[in-house]
C-alpha cells in the first residue's frame, strides 16, 4: 500500500494554461459555491504556451468583417478536416471573450482613435488579430491569474496529473497528481475533469513551446479510453530561431513579421516561397511555407547549421524596433540584429491540431471529462491559423467551465477503485532505484530525432513504419532507465514520466499518420503528395483497445462549407 | 572569445537539515555562441548530476520562473548569457533571497506572489472591450504593466531583506498599475492598502529593484509616482478640494 493524500472536488481542472484558468473563472461565476481545484505543471499564470504567445487572437470585431468570413477562413486553412460546429464556435464566441478579457484588466493595443486595432496574419481575408505588441500571451494571463487567484478557486502549483481516474461506470472521476516539490502523490476525485495541459509538439528535435510541455493530457486521455482524432495534424511554424544547440533554438518569431512583409530566402538568397505558393508567397499558409522551408533545407539550399533566412530588415529599422520589440529582443541575444539583417530561421514544432474528440461543450465520450484547447482536436482541422491558438484556448476554456458547472449539479460518480491508485502510483515510482539504468535524457534525444526525421514536416509510409518499431525498442529502454531516488523536485523522475507520455503520443501521431494515405494540410508523404480526391474528406480516429489503437475513419460532416464551389482563393489572400 | 569549458558552481541544498550549504563545482562545455546560464545548468543536470533541481519552463524570458542570482546579481537564468558574466572563468549560481529554498535553485515563491496579490486584491475594469482613446495616464502604466512577477527585483531590494512585512518592489508596482488604471473603478482603494510603514513609505529609493528588472521597468519610479499621488490625496482632503 502507498501513501498518498486525497482531495474531493466538484471540478478538477489539470491545466494551468489560458483554457484551464478561463475554465476556472467561468465554472467559479456559475457557482461560487462549487469546489474547483486547478493542477499546474509549473505555477499558475507562469507556465504553459498561452504564456508565450506573441502575436495575438482573432476576433471579428471590424463591421466590415464578419463570421462568415472567418470561419471561411479557418476551414479552409483547416483542409476540410474541422469539425465545422466547434470551428464555428470558435469564430462566434471570439468576440465576446475578447470584451470579456478587458474586464478581466487586459488592455490591448488600440488604432488611433481609439477602437481595438487588428494586424493582418496570414491565410486570412481580413486584418482581425487582436494584441499586445508582441507579447500577448503575458498580458492575457497575467490578467486571467489575478481573477482566478481572487475567486477562490484553490491553484495547486506545481502538482502534475499521472493519470485520469475511473469509476465503476467507465467515467472519469478525477486524476492522481504528484506535488512536484515533495514527491508527494495526491489522489484529488472530482464529479467533473477537464483535461487542459497543452499537446506533444516538444517530442520534435527542433521545438517551439514550453519546456514542462509532454502531452500529459492526450496520454492520460488516451489511456482513460477516450476517442482521439486526427492525431497525426502537427503544425510547424515556419520561423523558429536558430541558435545551435542553446535551449532557445525552435522559439518562435513571430507571424506578424511575415504579415509586414517579412521576407524567406534560402542560402543563395532566393526567395524560394515562389516554387511552392507563387500567388501568396511568404504569406501563404503555415503548413505550406513550413514545408517549403524544410525542403529548402534538405535539399541542400539551407545553411551550413540547417537554416534559411527571415528578412524584414527593408520595412526599415525604426518600424521593427517598435512594432516587434520582444522579437528584436529574442534575436538580439543570440547575435541577430532583427532591424537590419536576415536572421536564421527553421521550421519548429509547434501546436498539435489532434487531440480528444470532444462536442461544441468539450464533453467527450467518457462520463464526466471534458477537454479543452490544444488537447482536444477538430477545431483547427490539417491546420491552424496563427491567431486562433489562444482565441481555441479561451473560447473553449469558457465553455468548458459552463458545461461543467452545469453537469456537477445533476451528476454523481460511482465509486473510484483504490487499486487503480496504486498502480498508477507503482508504474511512476519505477525508475527510482537510482542506479545503473539509461540516461533519460539520451531517450529523450532520440526520439525527438526519431520524430523529427521519420514523422515530420515530410513522411512517407515505410519511415513511419520503421519509427513505430523503433519506438517499441525505445519504450523497452525507458521502462529499464533509472533516476535518482529523491522524491523532492526531481527533474529526472519528472523527465521520466514526460518521456512516458511523449512515447504514447508519438506512437498514436505515428499509426494516425500511416493511416491517412494521402497529404493534406499539415500531413504530406512523399509516397502520397496530393489530397485524396476519390473520397470524401475524412477524420482519423483512434481508441485504445488493448495494446494497439483501434482505428477507424468517419467523413467529415460538411454541415456549413463544402470544398466544391469556394476554390476560388483570392478570398484567402492576405491583405496589405 | 568563449573558452571551451567553463567553471559552473551551484549553491546546492545541504543534504542533512544540520548541514551547511554546498557548493558543488561543475565542468560545462560552451555548447553555443549565445548559451545562456540556463542552458549551462541544463547541461550539467543531463550530462553530470541528474540531481540537480532548478526551476524553468518558456525559456525565452516570457514565463519568470527561472529567476536565480549569478555571480551574486539576479538574473533570470535563460536570459544571462554566460557570454556576459563569464567574468575570470567562473560562474557562481545560487539561489534568489528573501524566500524560502525548496532544493538547490527552486524557492517557493508563494510569499512574493501573494504580496503582490494583497495590494489590489479586487479591481472592476468598467468600458473594457469598447472604443476607448489611449488616454495619458494609460501611456504612464503601459511600461510598467510588463511585470511578469519573476521575483528578481524583490531578492534584490535590501528593504525587503531588513523588513519581512514589506511588500517589496513588484507588489508596489502591482499597485501603481491597479491605482493608476482609469478604467479600474476600485483604483482608490488600492491606496489604503499600500499607504503604511510595510508599503510605499518604506522603500528607500535604492535603485536596486530597477538595476534587475529583466523587463527594464522601474519599480522606484512607480513607487515615486505612488507616494506623490498618496501625498496629493490627503492634502486635498486636508483643504477639502474636491470630495
Amino acid at each position: 500500500m502507498h501513501e498518498y493524500d486525497e482531495m474531493a472536488l466538484d471540478i478538477l481542472i489539470l491545466g494551468g494554461g489560458g483554457a484551464g484558468l478561463m475554465a476556472a473563472l467561468h465554472a467559479n461565476a456559475r457557482d461560487p459555491n462549487l469546489k474547483i481545484g486547478i493542477a499546474v505543471k509549473g505555477t499558475i499564470g507562469q507556465s504553459g504556451c498561452t504564456r508565450m504567445v506573441q502575436g495575438g487572437y482573432n476576433a471579428v470585431l471590424d463591421p466590415a468583417d464578419s463570421l462568415d468570413k472567418h470561419f471561411a477562413d479557418t476551414i479552409q486553412g483547416g483542409g476540410y478536416l474541422n469539425d465545422q460546429e466547434l470551428a464555428w464556435s470558435l469564430v462566434s464566441d471570439a468576440p465576446k471573450l475578447i470584451a470579456e478579457l478587458e474586464r478581466h484588466g487586459c488592455y490591448f493595443d488600440r488604432t488611433p482613435d481609439g477602437r481595438i486595432y487588428q494586424k493582418p496574419f496570414a491565410g486570412q481575408s481580413f486584418d482581425r488579430t487582436v494584441n499586445r505588441g508582441d507579447l500577448t500571451g503575458i498580458e492575457i494571463m497575467s490578467r486571467l491569474k489575478d481573477s482566478v487567484v481572487a475567486s477562490g478557486v484553490t491553484p495547486l502549483d506545481e502538482h502534475r496529473a499521472l493519470s485520469l481516474l475511473t469509476d465503476a461506470d467507465g467515467g472519469v472521476g478525477g486524476a492522481l497528481l504528484m506535488d512536484v516539490r515533495t514527491g508527494r502523490f495526491l489522489a484529488a476525485t472530482a464529479t467533473a475533469t477537464l483535461v487542459a495541459t497543452g499537446g506533444g509538439a516538444r517530442m520534435y528535435r527542433v521545438a517551439a513551446p514550453s519546456l514542462e510541455k509532454a502531452g500529459d493530457g492526450m496520454a492520460m486521455c488516451y489511456r482513460a479510453g477516450c476517442s482521439m482524432r486526427d492525431m497525426e495534424m502537427y503544425q510547424f511554424h515556419p520561423t523558429g530561431l536558430v541558435a545551435g544547440a542553446s535551449v532557445l533554438t525552435g522559439s518562435v518569431l513571430e507571424e506578424g513579421l511575415r504579415g509586414a512583409g517579412g521576407l524567406l530566402t534560402n542560402a543563395n538568397g532566393e526567395r524560394f516561397m515562389s516554387r511552392y505558393d507563387s500567388e501568396r508567397m511568404e504569406r501563404s499558409t503555415r503548413d505550406l511555407v513550413s514545408r517549403a522551408g524544410y525542403q529548402e533545407i534538405q535539399a541542400g539550399r539551407g545553411t551550413e547549421d540547417g537554416a534559411i533566412f527571415l528578412d524584414v530588415s527593408h520595412l526599415g529599422a525604426d518600424y521593427v524596433e517598435q512594432t516587434f520589440p520582444g522579437m528584436t529582443d529574442r534575436c538580439r541575444e543570440v547575435g541577430f540584429d532583427l532591424a537590419r539583417e536576415p536572421v536564421k530561421v527553421s521550421p519548429t514544432s509547434h501546436f498539435h491540431m489532434g487531440g480528444a474528440r470532444i462536442d461544441s461543450s468539450c464533453r467527450t465520450n467518457l462520463d464526466g471529462l471534458f477537454v479543452a484547447g490544444e488537447d482536444s482536436g477538430g477545431v483547427h482541422g490539417a491546420n491552424r491559423l496563427g491567431g486562433n491558438g489562444v482565441a481555441e484556448s479561451t473560447v473553449f476554456g469558457a465553455r468548458a467551465g459552463d458545461a461543467m458547472a452545469g453537469y456537477v449539479r445533476d451528476a454523481s460518480r460511482s465509486s473510484i477503485s483504490v487499486g487503480q491508485i496504486e498502480v498508477a502510483i507503482d508504474d511512476a515510482l519505477k525508475p527510482m532505484t537510482g542506479n545503473g539504468g539509461e540516461n533519460i535524457y539520451a531517450i529523450r534525444s532520440e526520439i525527438e530525432d526519431l520524430m523529427w526525421e521519420k514523422v515530420g514536416l515530410v513522411r512517407d509510409g515505410a519511415g513511419m513504419q520503421s519509427a513505430l518499431d523503433t519506438l517499441d525498442g525505445l519504450a523497452e529502454r525507458h521502462q529499464r532507465a533509472t533516476v535518482p531516488d529523491i522524491r523532492e523536485y526531481n527533474l529526472a523522475w519528472q523527465e521520466w514520466l514526460n518521456v512516458d507520455s511523449i512515447l504514447t503520443v508519438a506512437r498514436l501521431t505515428a499509426i494516425s499518420a500511416l493511416s491517412r494515405a494521402e497529404s493534406r494540410g499539415s500531413h504530406y508523404r512523399t509516397d502520397y503528395p496530393e489530397p485524396d480526391e476519390s473520397t470524401p474528406p475524412y477524420n482519423v480516429l483512434m481508441q485504445q483497445d488493448g495494446e494497439a489503437p483501434k482505428v477507424w475513419t468517419e467523413d467529415v460532416r460538411l454541415a456549413k462549407l463544402q470544398p466544391v464551389g469556394i476554390e476560388d482563393q483570392s478570398e484567402t489572400r492576405m491583405r496589405q | 572569445m568563449l573558452t571551451e569549458t567553463i567553471s559552473l558552481s551551484i549553491k546546492r541544498s545541504p543534504s542533512e537539515p544540520t548541514a551547511t550549504d554546498a557548493w558543488r563545482q561543475y565542468s560545462v562545455p560552451v555548447i553555443a555562441a549565445s548559451m545562456s546560464v540556463l542552458d549551462a545548468l541544463m547541461w550539467a543536470q543531463r550530462n553530470a548530476d541528474p540531481s540537480l533541481a532548478f526551476r524553468s519552463a518558456c525559456r525565452v524570458g516570457m514565463c519568470g520562473t527561472c529567476g536565480v542570482a549569478v555571480n551574486g546579481r539576479e538574473g533570470l537564468a535563460c536570459r544571462t548569457l554566460v557570454s556576459r558574466v563569464i567574468g575570470d572563468g567562473e560562474i557562481r549560481v545560487e539561489p534568489v533571497r528573501h524566500v524560502p529554498v525548496v532544493r538547490d535553485l527552486v524557492t517557493d515563491m508563494s510569499s512574493f506572489h501573494a504580496k503582490a496579490q494583497a495590494v489590489a486584491p479586487n479591481t472592476e475594469y468598467a468600458g473594457a472591450g469598447t472604443p476607448g482613446v489611449f488616454t495619458d495616464s494609460r501611456q504612464a502604466i503601459q511600461a510598467q504593466r510588463e511585470c511578469i512577477y519573476c521575483g528578481l527585483c524583490y531578492s534584490a531590494c535590501s528593504i525587503v531583506g531588513l523588513d519581512p512585512g514589506f511588500a517589496g518592489p513588484a507588489a508596489l508596482n502591482r499597485a501603481f498599475v491597479a491605482a493608476s488604471d482609469d478604467r479600474n473603478e476600485l483604483a482608490d482603494d488600492v491606496l489604503g492598502h499600500v499607504a503604511n510603514e510595510h508599503g510605499l513609505w518604506r522603500c528607500h529609493d535604492l535603485y536596486e529593484c530597477t538595476a534587475v528588472c529583466p523587463k527594464g521597468i522601474s519599480p522606484t519610479l512607480a513607487i515615486q509616482r505612488l507616494k506623490r499621488r498618496v501625498t496629493t490625496h490627503k492634502l486635498k482632503r486636508a483643504f477639502r478640494i474636491g470630495r
